[in-house]
């Protein structure tokens, strides 16, 4: 490979690694906030939490996990000879791009115009805000994740470029054989799918693997986005709730092995180069990954196994995902089974880039247990939508794939930037700390689900406070232990490790032209944020003055007084769930989704006809209450406002 | 904790040590620096893909027959309309017996929800998912009386976790 093409793949991939960092800074910072919250500490309103939840979701999965392994690829390709072409270098550029405005935008959605749809955005949920955020909110936040799932897009379309590319030395020039030697399946068939000299790098595969798979799986996707934008200006415009579930989950379940896949191929470099030997593994393995690009799209089912409405086939389709979620399950066993016994014996090195690596394989094995319970229907029955699988995904996403981006940033930063790492001590307790509290971390919500608690409450059942409170130190411990990890990584960056004066000074221009670029893009996107922010605001505002003004008008219409008794109102205030959004204190009711009842002080006539006819995000009652009750709830209402 | 709740932690308390052992083992094996021969270890790949197909088929044929839909899942002696709308949840009757066999037929007036039901020790008992647009059903017969506590475990919006709401089981 020539120096520039490596300069190219060197420059590329240090440029993921910064920009994933801020992002994970941000999104580690969120989550921080939100446990406290959760716990009873500097609470947070419950919108704003959801908002952060979904910020911090997209934001750790994506900006930081997948930019970080999406960037690594282009160092493993490097690594193994292969270059970027012209168009995959030019996509890959592209692909950062696409992800730091989208992600950009994600931020500038949830904290600044209170979009708090969850990181899912389960449709028709995002058109259902309660006044919280507004349908240009909507509209942005569906925009910046499509740029998001465009630049997985690109991602791929440059992967596959790379692979297709003569430096995999297929025999053959067409295109699809080579993307089948690309695969493995040179291993299988040796002589249909021929390389000369050497077989494919087992790196390649599960790279070639995602990068198939995760076009299939994102443009979908892009089009159900592309209806909501669609959707939140032009309101008749409706997609079928059930298709759209299968749609989200369609990407949902195969984003995640955007993470893992791409992992795989950094744990199929790195380990054997720190055991000093050969990855150990058979021709099985390329069978593995075959089975892998099959079963990668025909597993989203298993996010919906507790769907099952009458008239549709989704039950048959969710007992059909079992086993297919099963067979995943081979890749990852054939996987551990090569690295394991890559390590067994061997003379490795225990460094820090070791250590993460070896506990982030240990992860893998624990946290693919806890996914083969989700897997299984019989056993997802009862920890669906529980902590259970918070704990899981945590555990997968944060240590797994976490602490493998950790090993491959402390093994690749002194190639990356010619300069050796700052503090190796440090960087081993920045990998142990973030190992054990990790760990903890994901164990406590893995207990709490399995007692029933239910995930994305913003306030937990009190029953559940006991486990919340004790997480929070725990949490702490493991955000102070990435303080270690930024102070190692910014200190590498400056040089601030031993080199010779001479070798300091000849890469310095390189270095600072880098580090300005990337924080001049930072910036770019921080200002973005911020324009968004007052936007958002502004709107937010605007809405809430409409309302507020809309009120008198219908309360003039109608004349005040009538009959209803008020304790019975207070029955039926109770019962028909009025306080899950509204504060009247009579009534020890404090929801904070509809207006403060207390302030409002509502008068008779207004309370029926908000009851009987619903406003904005305020169902009708009228199916539901009877005419008296709606007459007690009244009368309770304009009794009780603003009494105490 | 729910019973299956108690296996789960069960097996998998069982499997995280014995991963554990495994891990220490592996670490402690490159201290000694003995020879190994790693084309017999690659070799022995596929006997491994073997175990852990069959494993897996073992699984697979122990838990299908606990899924809770297909044949025998409808039907119940006394059913029970839920609507499910932002934030909250109406039953109909709200009132039911034990022992019975009770279905209950779920709707949304608006977003996704999940109908979670909960006994009166807190301990979770049962969910199904509830779609806008459709219907669903769960069947299950309590065995125990008292007040049991819905939650929405489908997140639904601001008000998701104020979603609550309540249903009495008598002694028939």
């Amino acid at each position: 490979m020539t120096p520039e093409l490596r300069e190219r793949a060197r420059s590329l991939t240090l440029r993921y690694v910064v920009a994933s960092t801020v992002i994970l800074l941000a999104s580690g910072f969120l989550g921080l906030v939100l446990r406290s919250s959760q716990a009873g500490y500097g609470r947070v309103g419950d919108n704003a939490w959801y908002a952060m939840m979904t910020a911090h979701g997209l934001g750790a999965f994506l900006g930081w996990a997948g930019f970080a392994v999406m960037g690594f690829a282009w160092w493993i390709f490097a690594e193994l000879d292969i270059p970027l072409r012209r168009v995959g270098s030019a996509l890959a550029g592209l692909t950062w791009w696409l992800m730091v405005v989208g992600v950009a935008g994600v931020l500038v959605t949830t904290l600044g115009m209170h979009f708090a749809g969850s990181w899912v955005f389960l449709y028709p949920l995002p058109f259902y805000s309660a006044s919280q955020w507004s349908e240009t909110a909507t509209a942005l936040f569906a925009a910046s994740v499509l740029l998001v799932g465009l630049s997985i897009v690109t991602w791929c379309l440059a992967v596959l470029d790379t692979v297709i590319g003569p430096a995999l030395h297929a025999v053959s020039p067409r295109i699809l054989n080579r993307l089948g030697v690309a695969l493995g399946f040179g291993y299988v068939w040796p002589k249909r799918y021929a390389t000369n000299p050497e077989p494919v790098p087992y790196a390649v595969i599960p790279l070639t693997v995602i990068a198939i798979d995760m076009i299939i799986a994102t443009l979908p996707l892009a089009a159900l986005l592309v209806e909501m934008i669609v959707q939140a200006i032009t309101p008749s415009v409706t997609v079928d709730p059930l298709l759209a579930k299968n749609i989200l989950w369609w990407f949902g379940h195969p984003v995640v092995y955007l993470l893992l896949f791409p992992a795989a191929a950094i744990y199929y470099y790195l380990v054997p180069r720190l055991a000093g030997r050969e990855l150990v593994a058979g021709n099985v393995i390329a069978i593995a990954w075959t089975i892998a690009v099959i079963a990668n799209v025909l597993v989203w089912a298993h996010h919906v196994y507790i769907d099952y409405p009458q008239g549709s086939v989704q039950a048959d389709i969710n007992v059909a995902m079992q086993p297919t979620t099963f067979a995943l399950v081979i890749p990852s066993a054939l996987s551990l089974y090569s690295l394991g016994f890559t390590i067994y014996r061997s003379d490795f090195r225990w460094n820090a880039a070791g250590t993460a690596l070896f506990l982030g394989l240990v992860s893998w094995l624990l946290a693919g247990l806890s996914g083969i319970v989700n897997a299984t229907i019989a056993f997802d029955k009862v920890v669906h939508n529980t902590l259970w699988i918070v704990g899981h995904f945590h555990h997968m996403a944060l240590l797994n794939i976490g602490l493998l981006i950790f090993g491959a940033i402390y093994a690749f930063l002194p190639d990356l930037t010619g300069k050796p790492l700052w503090s190796e001590a440090l960087a081993k307790w920045h990998v142990w700390l973030t190992f054990l509290f990790g760990t903890l971390n994901s164990a406590l919500w893995l207990v709490q689900g399995l007692e029933g608690a239910p995930r994305r409450f913003a306030v937990l059942p009190g029953r559940y406070e006991g486990l919340a409170k004790a997480a929070v130190p725990v949490v702490a411990v493991l955000g102070l232990a990435q303080v270690l990890f930024v102070v190692n990584m910014v200190q590498t960056l400056r040089g601030a490790g031993r080199v010779s004066v001479e070798e300091r000074r000849a890469r310095r221009p390189v270095a600072a032209a880098e580090a300005a670029f990337t924080l001049v893009a930072l910036g770019f996107a921080a200002l973005l944020g911020v324009v968004g922010f007052v936007v958002g605001r502004e709107s937010v505002s605007k809405q809430t003055t409409t309302v507020i003004a809309s009120a008198p008008t219908t309360a003039a219409a109608v004349k005040p007084g009538g009959p209803g008794d008020p304790v019975a109102g207070k029955t039926v205030f109770a019962s028909a769930g009025c306080s899950a959004c509204h504060t009247l204190a009579a009534a020890g009711a404090t929801g904070m989704v509809g207006p403060n009842l207390d302030q409002r002080k509502p008068v008779y006539a207004v309370v029926i006809d908000r009851v009987t006819h619903g406003k904005r995000a305020m169902p009708s009652f009228a199916g539901q209450l009877s005419e008296e009750q709606i007459k007690d709830v009244a009368a309770f209402v304009s009794g009780a406002a603003g009494s105490r | 904790m729910n019973s299956t709740a108690i296996l789960i932690a069960a097996a998998y308390g069982a499997v995280v040590i014995a991963g554990l052992v495994v891990a220490v083992l592996l670490a402690i094996s490159t201290r000694g620096r003995r020879p190994t021969d790693p084309r017999r270890l690659a070799e022995r790949e596929r006997a491994w893909l073997f175990v852990v197909i069959a494993v897996l088929l073992a699984l697979l044929f122990a838990t299908i027959w606990f899924t809770p839909y297909g044949h025998g899942s409808t039907n119940g002696d006394v059913i029970v309309n839920v609507r499910a709308q932002q934030f909250a949840w109406t039953l109909r009757p709200s009132i039911v017996p034990a022992h019975k066999r009770i279905e209950f037929r779920l709707t949304s007036a608006d977003v996704n929800h999940d109908f979670g039901i909960y006994d009166d020790r807190g301990h979770f008992v049962a969910q199904a998912q509830v779609m806008p647009g459709k219907a669903q059903i769960l069947v299950h017969t309590f065995t125990r009386a008292g007040r049991y506590q819905i939650l929405c475990l489908e997140f639904c919006g601001p008000g998701h976790a104020l979603m609550q709401g309540s249903f009495e089981v008598t002694r028939s």
